[in-house]
């Protein structure tokens, strides 16, 4: 029973809480009042409102809903929840609306509802409470809404032209520098511009009414511009912590001017003064005021313009933002090595830090740090530094207390450092010559990187003595300008010393012993080659020394040349030489010393170029021996003077006609394409070759060119030689040609003798036993019958018969096409003559051929004229040979040697007659 | 007047220059003397040439040659005349008082819409140091003082900025009418003198009738 009571006792409470939460949520507290007014001069709608008093007393927190329409839109242009709590005072609620629409131009009506926060149902909306915008002009003409403005640029402009009451608007356009904008809004008074930009530079609105009058009309001008950047760079400082200067960067151009131009106004907010300060602008702005006692500062500078106002702030004290003016009035104090520099500085009671710049000769700046004692000036030692020697320095200090930044540099004072002696030594060496008597020596001298004249009257003296008998030292001083002499001495070992001098005093001196003359071994010279970076000289290390010495001419074919030397440490055993004079084709000297105890000593010589170049000359021939098939050349050269190390020779040679093929020869194709033989010599001492396989009686040109490792000159300039006849052939033709022409010129003459010799009487047929006939006989003489004899030749005498016979074929028994074959003949005619005979009409004459050459002698003869050689030795000519055939052709016979068997068988016609006693011969065969 | 080739542009303001410092004493570091009517005539010639050109910048640069705003036919009351004879060139001096005037509020209204240095400023800064240069050469043909001029209360300034513009415009536009009216004037008496002087001289070497 007692738990059930508890338990009804816990839900009362609950449901009573529910209760009172249910009926919160339901509860509506609606607009009880509204109003809505304008602020015409801020283009503003002022909305006041109110709910009823239970509201106010339950102290509800609500959420307003306001919707603002303008008349002449359809859709609500503005919606906006507003929350507030409301308190006991009953006060009416306020909201502000700035309108982009000038509210001259349309009526603006706005309607609230209201929600308790606990609540969740929305109050009905109350009505809509209109504010109207002007249907007449109230002015005696025309108005333009908004009036004259300065507008933010990228913002929309929107304008409406009011006219009086029974006027009609005429006109209503914007004129945009001379573009007329005249696009009217559906209410076709409203001119709305989009995005302006300050680059329209007049922004100018025109309303007309239809009327003429003066009044009838109105303009506004627009200003397109940028509210004011806040102020960049903001910051506060103090020179002598009685004065503060402000200074920023007033940042981008707003592009409004004169009275529109941004204003900047400076405030401090501990003292909420304005601070008495005039700003002016450059590429910074500032403003400087006199401080008081005041140590800490909030300061506030404000930019405005008619779009906008920025603002930055700065706090500081102003212990901590002392800026020291710059030291002035440097002077100083100096010793060969050391400056004392000093300034003075306005800030006396502040203590300083100060740093001194110092620029070396060689552009290095070293930096100083020193703090400085409240004295009437500041000083700082600067050491180490170089006799006579200019330095430029300069000071700019900040607090040593609270550092808040370094001062403007102090003028730049160039001070010289006073002289001192010589230091370091110089680099001396020396060119000896022999003279009769003695030795001419010429000394150089040259400051080394470490030397220092430490003066402005630099001088040299040169000193030299006998190094045995201790005589007195001769001297001569140089001035600054010279850096050689020539002294003579003899032929005893001296001691030279060299020692640069200035207004203070001598620096240490450079020696060199130049030894006793003596006759030395010659050094042979070796050759060295060049590099992209220079000459490349190597020597062979010797441990007595301490130091190796390279010297050389610049320009070895001047007098004088420009010694150059140059020295190495014991361990080098190499170097490669450059020098600015060096040039391609120009051979350099090298010679190499050791040097132990001031005495040198040379050790090798090298000689070589930069960069060989081919010859400037070529080879002199001075002789050309000719033979049929060879030349040998003789040529002179001389190898010295040369641009390059001369290796060899090249022996060029080609026929003038065609290119070269000559055997052992290499082949080498010139820029046009024709092709040498080249020999190569490669011993330049070698100065003359042969050039073999030549042709006889052929012309040919040839050149001999020197090569170096730089190459040769262009192949031009060749020279021409006939090689000459070959006599041997001249002694075949005669065994061949001559001799036996000889003989048969011989036998011509003498035929009778040779007929005698060779072809004996042939005794008379009649004589004959074999021909002794006894069945006929006429007269004296017997008659062969035909029948009896069995012929072994046939003539033929007829021309139709005989156009079946080759003219030249043999004479057969039997005249059958087989037997008729020229290659089977014994005597053939060469069938190149009947080629190059035009006209090849056999002569339709017969002719008589016998074996027997005693009955056909004169025949023979001169048929044989006809017969070369070589058709006599074979069946058929050698193809050469018919080539070379006409050279040695001979005329011989007086005319009927370049005859052609031809004509040679045709004048031969008259042998007509066949002689049957000449058929007697033919019984050789029988 | 105006050329269009650069080379005779450069010319003519060269012309222009020594012509003034001729035209207007003390200037180019002669000693002040009083000018002759000759140089106030010179003057007058190249001022009237001015204005004309500045009128006609102005009207384009403003955006005002729309309906031709500015070319009143009811110039100020000051810019009314000129009137002739010497009584005129001596109440010329309070003209140009009053022009100067003019001139510099024209000035500072321009000085809100353009940037330093912009071509109106410069034009204006021109015509202006013309007119004080008139106004000088009168005071020195003229040293008598003349009445009250430039210490007129000036009529109240138009606040909003079309209506400066259009002000400043229509008292260019009456200036230039003015000065032109001057030239004519001057030269018109230059040529009558120049005629009777050529006459008497005439009529001097005339025989007597006896």
């Amino acid at each position: 029973m007692m738990n059930h009571f508890m338990v009804l006792a816990l839900l009362l409470p609950l449901r009573t809480c529910y209760t009172t939460y249910s009926q919160q949520e339901s509860v509506v507290f609606p607009v009880m009042y509204l109003n809505v007014s304008k602020d015409l001069a801020l283009q503003r709608l002022l909305v006041e409102w109110d709910v009823g008093k239970s509201a106010h007393d339950a102290e509800l927190a609500m959420s307003f809903e306001i919707q603002v329409r303008q008349t002449d839109e359809t859709a609500t242009v503005w919606t906006e929840f507003h929350n507030v709590t409301l308190d006991k005072s009953g006060k009416p609620l306020h909201w502000t609306w700035d309108s982009d629409l000038p509210l001259e131009c349309v009526s603006h009506s706005v309607r609230i509802r209201s929600k308790a926060e606990a609540s969740k149902i929305w109050s009905p909306w109350s009505l809509w409470e209109t504010v109207l915008g002007l249907d007449t002009s109230s002015n005696s003409g025309p108005q333009i809404f908004p009036n004259e403005k300065i507008i933010e640029e990228g913002s929309d402009l929107t304008l409406c032209c009011i006219g009086r009451k029974g006027q009609i608007i005429q006109e209503f356009f914007i004129d945009l520098d001379g573009r007329v904008f005249n696009h009217t809004s559906s209410q076709d008074r409203l001119l709305t511009l989009k995005n302006v930009t300050h680059e329209v530079r007049h922004i100018t609105a025109y309303c007309r009414e239809s009327c003429n009058e003066k009044q009838c009309s109105d303009q506004s001008v627009f200003i397109v511009g940028k509210p004011p950047d806040t102020p960049h760079d903001f910051s506060c400082q103090t020179q002598d912590k009685r004065r503060v200067t402000c200074t920023w960067s007033q940042g981008g151009d707003t592009y409004l001017y004169g009275s529109h131009s941004p204003k900047y106004t400076v405030s401090e907010e501990f003292s909420q003064k304005i601070v008495p300060c005039t700003v002016s602008c450059s590429e910074r702005c500032s403003c400087s005021w006199d401080i008081g006692q005041q140590t800490i500062y909030n300061i506030t500078v404000a930019v405005e313009n008619p779009l906008g106002r920025k603002t930055a702030t700065d706090v500081f004290d102003v212990t901590h933002r002392i800026y020291p003016a710059a030291p002035f009035q440097l002077w100083e104090k100096c010793t060969d090595t050391e400056i004392n520099l000093y300034w003075k500085h306005q800030n006396k009671e502040i203590e300083l830090f100060c740093q001194t710049e110092v620029l070396h000769p060689d552009g290095k700046v070293q930096l100083h740090n020193s703090s400085e004692t409240r004295q009437n000036y500041a000083s700082i030692t600067l050491g180490g530094l170089r006799p006579y020697t200019e330095y430029t320095a300069r000071v700019r200090c900040g607090a040593a207390e609270h550092f808040w930044r370094w001062s403007e540099w102090s003028e730049a004072r160039t001070i010289r450092t006073m002289e001192s002696a010589p230091s370091g030594e110089l680099d001396i060496w020396r060119e000896i010559t022999p003279v009769l008597g003695g030795r001419n020596v010429t000394l150089f001298w040259k400051q080394t990187p470490s030397f220092r004249a430490n003066g402005r009257n630099i001088s040299y003296e040169v000193t030299w003595e006998k190094v045995e008998d201790g005589s007195e030292p001769e001297s001569i001083s140089f001035s600054s300008v010279y850096n050689s002499t020539r002294i003579s001495i003899d032929n005893h070992s001296y001691r030279i010393s060299i020692m640069a001098k200035n207004n203070v005093n001598y620096s240490l001196p450079s020696v060199l012993i130049i030894p006793r003359a003596t006759d030395t071994e010659e050094l042979k010279e070796e050759q060295v080659s060049g590099t992209d970076d220079g000459i490349f000289i190597s020597w062979e290390p010797r441990q007595i020394y301490n130091s190796y010495i390279i010297d050389w001419c610049n320009f070895p074919m001047l007098q004088p040349c420009d010694l150059q030397w140059k020295r190495f440490g014991p361990n080098t055993s190499s170097a490669l030489i450059n020098s600015g004079a060096f040039v391609p084709g120009v051979r350099y000297n090298f010679h190499i010393y050791g040097s132990v105890a001031n005495r040198a000593s040379l050790l090798e010589k090298k000689t070589g170029y930069l960069k060989e170049l081919p010859p400037l000359h070529d080879p002199t021939v001075r002789k050309v021996e000719l033979s049929p098939n060879a030349v040998t050349l003789f040529w002179d050269y001389n190898l010295t003077n040369e641009s390059g190390f001369v290796r060899g020779y090249h022996v060029y040679v080609s026929p003038v006609q065609g290119d070269c093929s000559l055997k052992g020869s290499e082949k080498y194709t010139v820029p046009d394409y024709s092709v040498l033989c080249k020999y190569t010599i490669e011993n330049p001492e070698e100065k003359t070759y042969t050039v073999k396989h030549l042709l006889p009686n052929t012309k040919y040109k040839l050149v001999v060119k020197a090569y170096t490792g730089g190459g040769e000159t262009p192949i031009v300039n060749f020279r021409y030689i006939d090689t000459p006849f070959n006599s041997n052939m001249l002694y075949l033709v005669f065994l061949l040609v001559i001799v036996p022409s000889l003989v048969a010129a011989l036998c011509r003459w003498k035929m009778k003798w040779v007929k005698e010799c060779c072809c004996p009487v042939i005794p008379s047929p009649s004589k004959s036993k074999a021909l002794s006939f006894k069945e006929f006989k006429i007269g004296s003489e017997k008659v062969l019958k035909i029948s009896d004899c069995i012929p072994d030749a046939l003539a033929v005498d007829n021309k139709a018969e005989a156009q079946n016979f080759h003219p030249w074929s043999q004479l057969s028994s039997t005249s059958t096409a087989d037997q008729s074959d020229d290659d089977n003949s014994s005597w053939i005619y060469p069938t190149d003559h009947e080629e190059r005979d035009p006209a090849p009409t056999p002569t339709p004459q017969t002719h008589t051929w016998f074996e027997n050459f005693a009955y056909s002698s004169h025949l023979a003869v001169e048929s044989n004229v006809c017969q070369t050689p070589e058709t006599r030795a074979g069946s058929k000519p050698d193809p050469s040979v018919v080539l070379y055939q006409p050279q040695y052709y001979f005329d011989i016979l007086n005319g009927g040697a370049g005859s052609s068997p031809r004509d040679t068988a045709g004048r031969k016609t008259s042998l007509r007659y066949v002689s049957q006693t000449a058929v007697h011969c033919l019984g050789r065969r029988l | 007047m105006r050329c269009n080739g650069r080379p005779l542009g450069v010319l003519a303001a060269v012309t222009k220059g020594l012509f003034i410092l001729w035209a207007v004493p003390g200037q180019g570091g002669r000693p002040l003397q009083p000018p002759t009517l000759q140089q106030i005539q010179a003057l007058v010639r190249h001022m009237a040439e001015d204005a004309q050109e500045l009128f006609t910048f102005y009207e384009e640069n403003q955006g005002l040659a729309i309906h031709h705003l500015c070319r009143t036919n009811h110039p100020p009351e000051w810019l009314r005349g000129p009137v002739a004879g010497s009584r005129g060139l001596r109440g010329l001096q309070g003209t140009m008082a009053r022009m100067s005037q003019a001139l510099q509020d024209i000035t500072r209204h321009q000085r809100d819409l353009n940037p330093p240095g912009a071509e109106i400023l410069r034009r204006l800064a021109s015509t202006h140091l013309k007119v004080r240069g008139l106004l000088s050469n009168l005071k020195g043909l003229f040293p008598a003082p003349s009445s009250n001029p430039g210490l007129r209360p000036r009529p109240t300034a138009p606040t909003k900025v079309f209506q400066q513009k259009l002000e400043g415009c229509r008292i260019l536009w009456s200036y230039s009418r003015f000065m032109a009216k001057l030239n004519a004037q001057l030269e018109a008496r230059s040529r009558r003198a120049r005629r009777e002087k050529q006459r008497s001289h005439r009529g001097s070497h005339l025989p007597t009738r006896s």
